[in-house]
């Protein structure tokens, strides 16, 4: 049995069956009848979180017991990270309470959060760059291998060796700068550096999409130990099948509300991901989500072409990319993917070979730029966004020298446009003056995206295009890439989630180490299965 | 209105409170300097709003305030130049001298504006080409012309120079002053707020990779502010010199340290961005100049007004400047 709904509408899954019951005052179906014999961990409620006007926690109440693996889902900006991010000492609540195992808790920082026992790890990368691995792990503990006021580098470096080990990480050295590690890898010293033996609460927050095929195998059998040892997890995630296969307990928020809980064999029902889904968006998402034709073509003209490309271990590598086209490019992180899609906008300096668009060269992105191509990173953060600037900045920033009327650029144009992208993508904000910092990871990244529409790109490479974004969004982003394709644009998509390439794209390129393995076409038989074997 | 709603409003001014707080307390610290040097100036029977100390703020304000609107364009970029001093006096020097050769101060104002330009042009350029921070090129500038300078005065034979037979009372009056001060804070402003210049370099001081994703040329929209700049502190030059009608070795020295400061009371971010402001300029030159006017007539020693000055910037980095979050520990 289950329970969903808000307010005066509790919808109850018995047996495979909705029913819909009156109760508002029914605490005890809202809050999960089944966990009662587990000891509570974390307990908040009544908590209320404003953002100036917007309100992104309405009265939460929230319980977290121990041995609980417990996923909180929910659309961009429906408080999910909110109401951790306020238990681990990230910013204050407006109202409301909170219990740390059985005393009140109001944290000031996040240091003293995770030195309590409640660890947060983030969706972007927080590591300190221009320092070795092992001073990473050990930031704040230096004086552990502090002697007469020294520091000595070798313990620690074999210390942080030791800790890497004991969670499976052989392939990061502790000796090494941070610098020279992926994003992925980065976030895993991230891991380490927070899971202490201290550690009571792991909130493990959009994490999974920013790491590879191994490093999300050790963040998995890591939060089944620590369950298993008696432990809190918290984990927010897009990912569905993830949820499903990971937790023993889900929540589902809403606009700031929890809609529901479901227990583990809740989870397990076979039309629990469509119930989920209409808890999460409040309406029925439907069976459209990818593409449904299997037309495969596209104009003639080429409208960007990799000639003969050669940089680093990527040698002669060649792509034509026509009118109309969507190319996929999938494979594990690290293949060469996401330098490919560097390459195509001229970010990086080439060792060989060209890429050419409308016959002209592109070396930097400013070409790229004026001949009608976009790129979304897969660094949104650091790369894609000004997170200090307002939303409106952010648009019309690759715009600029469209809105230029005799050196004057118009404050009503700048609005005019960005104003558009915002209802495009219904970007959950108070106006384009809002800075971007203060959005959830998804309508971020609606405002990359909204960057290269209000712009008209012609070409847009996307790489990881709907990471940390949620499935209404997804929905909404994909017919929107059905949309670019049917209009003309050509459209690059690099991705690490095979499902969306193989819903979404024309041809399919598998790359692994650096050259491609498979090339093929859509078709209704495909799947991931088929695709997996040239990755690995 | 309800308890819930009574609640969301305090909220939300204290939402608005800690967005603006910079600008409050920058704004707040200039009321609080005139409010408190009215009744001050006033009780010692004197008061900072008569025409002649009126006229003293102006000219004290002016130089500062010229040269500060122009920083703005590099600070917003994250970047600092501690050479500003050293080029004012540089120019100051070459007005006099070609002003007593030509009769005229045209050629000067010329040969100023091609030498501000081109160092303009090196200090922006260099950080970016040769990938040093921004201040260190500026440092070698301030070596350079210090050295020029030197060798100036040293070839001439006298420590201070004079300008003879042009009339200089257009800079000596406190209203062209202020208009002068009004036109370069509109063009300026006008450049900052309403063109590429200004929002490509607010982008890269916000984040450059972001910005050069987004098809800023980097190299080019961090040269262009010190072409700015370069106008500005001829102008400033050409008050600081027409003010006294001379100019010394010693002419420019510290001015710099007097652009930071004021930018820093008028709640400039110093690591630039979207947050920076134009009205940092004249607010903290105005604040700057009315402790550096107004202290010694209430009374405080000369030697105590530095003092002063330096607890009152502590207090508005403290306030302005706090980092909200340190590193995570393990």
């Amino acid at each position: 049995m289950c329970h969903l709904g808000k307010n005066d509408d509790i919808l109850y899954m018995d047996q495979g069956k909705k029913r819909y019951i009156h109760s508002t005052t029914d605490e005890s179906l809202k809050s999960g009848t089944v966990q009662m014999e587990k000891e509570i961990l974390f307990e908040a409620k009544h908590m209320r979180k404003e953002f100036g006007p917007t309100v992104a926690l309405k009265d939460v109440d929230f319980t977290l017991r121990r041995g609980e693996i417990r996923g909180l889902v929910g659309e961009n900006g429906s408080g999910k990270s909110t109401i951790m991010s306020i238990a681990s000492g990230m910013q204050p609540a407006t109202k409301g309470e909170m219990l740390y195992k059985g005393q009140p808790w109001k944290p000031g920082t996040m240091v003293e959060a995770q030195d309590a026992g409640i660890s947060m790890i983030l969706q972007e990368a927080n590591t300190i760059p221009g320092v070795t691995v092992a001073q990473n792990i050990f930031s704040g503990h230096e004086a552990e291998f502090s002697r007469f006021g020294l520091i000595s580098m070798p313990k620690m470096k074999k210390e942080a060796q030791k800790v890497l080990e004991h969670f499976g990480i052989t392939h990061i050295k502790a000796g090494e700068m941070i610098d020279k590690y992926t994003f992925e890898d980065r976030k895993l010293v991230e891991l380490v550096r927070c899971v202490t033996d201290q550690t009571e609460i792991l909130v493990v927050d959009e994490t999974t999409t920013a790491l590879s095929l191994e490093g999300r195998e050790i963040l998995y059998k890591l939060i089944h130990k620590m369950a298993d040892s008696g432990k809190g997890i918290v984990f927010v995630s897009h990912d569905m099948d993830e949820i499903l296969e990971q937790c023993t307990d889900l929540t589902v928020l809403r606009d700031g509300e929890i809609i529901g809980h479901l227990t583990r064999e809740e989870m397990d029902a076979p039309d629990a991901v469509k119930t989920i889904r209409y808890m999460m968006v409040g309406r029925e998402i439907g069976d459209k989500y990818y593409r449904e034709d299997y037309d495969t073509s596209h104009r003639d003209e080429v409208a960007l072409e990799l000639e003969d490309v050669s940089l680093g271990r990527i040698r002669h590598f060649n792509l034509k990319l026509h009118k109309g086209e969507i190319i996929g490019m999938g494979g594990l992180s690290g293949c060469g993917m996401h330098d490919i899609g560097r390459i195509a906008y001229g970010l990086e300096k080439l060792s060989g070979g060209r890429v050419v668009r409308n016959g002209q060269e592109i070396k930097t992105p400013l070409q790229a730029i004026n001949n009608g191509i976009g790129y979304i990173s897969k660094n949104r953060d650091t790369e894609a966004l000004i997170l200090n600037g307002p939303i409106q900045d952010n648009i019309v920033l690759p715009s600029i020298p469209a809105l230029i009327k005799n050196t004057f650029i118009s404050p009503r144009a700048e609005k005019k446009l960005s104003d558009r992208e915002i209802d495009n993508y219904r970007i959950k904000c108070h106006g384009g003056k809002q800075y971007v910092n203060t959005l959830s990871g998804g309508n971020k990244q609606k405002v990359s995206f909204g960057k290269w529409t209000a712009k008209g790109s012609e070409v847009i490479i996307m790489d990881c295009p709907t990471r940390g974004v949620d499935i209404g969004v997804k929905q909404a982003m994909y017919s929107l890439i059905e949309e670019m394709k049917k209009q003309g644009r050509a459209i690059l998509m690099i991705s690490e989630e095979l499902s969306e390439l193989i819903g979404m794209a024309d041809r399919l390129i598998i790359m692994k180490d650096f050259e491609v393995t498979h090339e093929v076409e859509r078709s209704p038989g495909l799947k991931q299965t088929d695709l997996i074997e040239y990755m690995i | 209105m309800t308890a819930i709603a009574q609640e969301r409003e305090k909220q939300s001014l204290l939402q608005w409170i800690k967005k603006h707080g910079s600008a409050i307390a920058s704004l707040g610290g200039l009321v609080f300097c005139i409010i408190f040097f009215t009744i001050g100036t006033g009780m010692k029977g004197e008061s900072i709003w008569s025409g002649d100390k009126l006229s003293t703020l102006i000219g004290d304000v002016i130089v500062t305030a010229l040269m500060a609107v122009g920083a703005v364009f590099i600070y917003s970029l994250g970047n600092m130049d501690v050479s500003i001093g050293k080029q004012v006096g540089l120019y100051s020097t070459l007005l006099v001298l070609i002003g007593n050769a030509t009769g005229s101060l045209l050629l000067g104002i010329l040969a100023c504006i091609v030498i501000a330009v081109i160092i303009g042009i090196i200090n922006g350029a260099a950080g970016e080409l040769l990938h040093m921070y921004s201040v260190i090129s500026s440092v070698v500038f301030m070596m350079v012309i210090s050295g020029i300078t030197t060798i100036i005065y040293s070839s001439v034979g006298s420590k201070n120079i004079s300008l003879t037979g042009i009339d200089l009372s257009f800079f000596r009056s406190p209203v062209n002053m202020v208009i002068v001060l009004v036109i370069e804070y509109l063009v300026i402003g006008y450049f900052f707020y309403f063109t590429k210049f200004g929002k490509y370099a607010r982008s890269i001081g916000a984040n450059q990779t972001a910005a050069a994703q987004s098809g800023v040329n980097i190299i080019k929209y961090r040269v262009i502010p010190y072409i700015f700049l370069a106008f500005c502190l001829v102008t400033a030059s050409l008050f600081q010199m027409g003010y006294t009608g001379a100019a010394s070795d010693a002419t420019g020295t510290g001015f710099e340290m007097n652009v930071m400061v004021s930018l820093i009371l008028g709640g400039m971010p110093l690591k630039g961005g979207m947050k920076s402001r134009l009205s940092c300029a004249v607010i903290g030159a105005l604040t700057f100049s009315l402790l550096a006017v107004g202290l010694p007539i209430i009374g405080v020693p000369t030697r105590m007004t530095f003092m002063i000055k330096a607890i009152i910037f502590l207090l508005v980095v403290l306030i302005t400047c706090r980092q909200k979050n340190g590193p995570l520990p393990r």
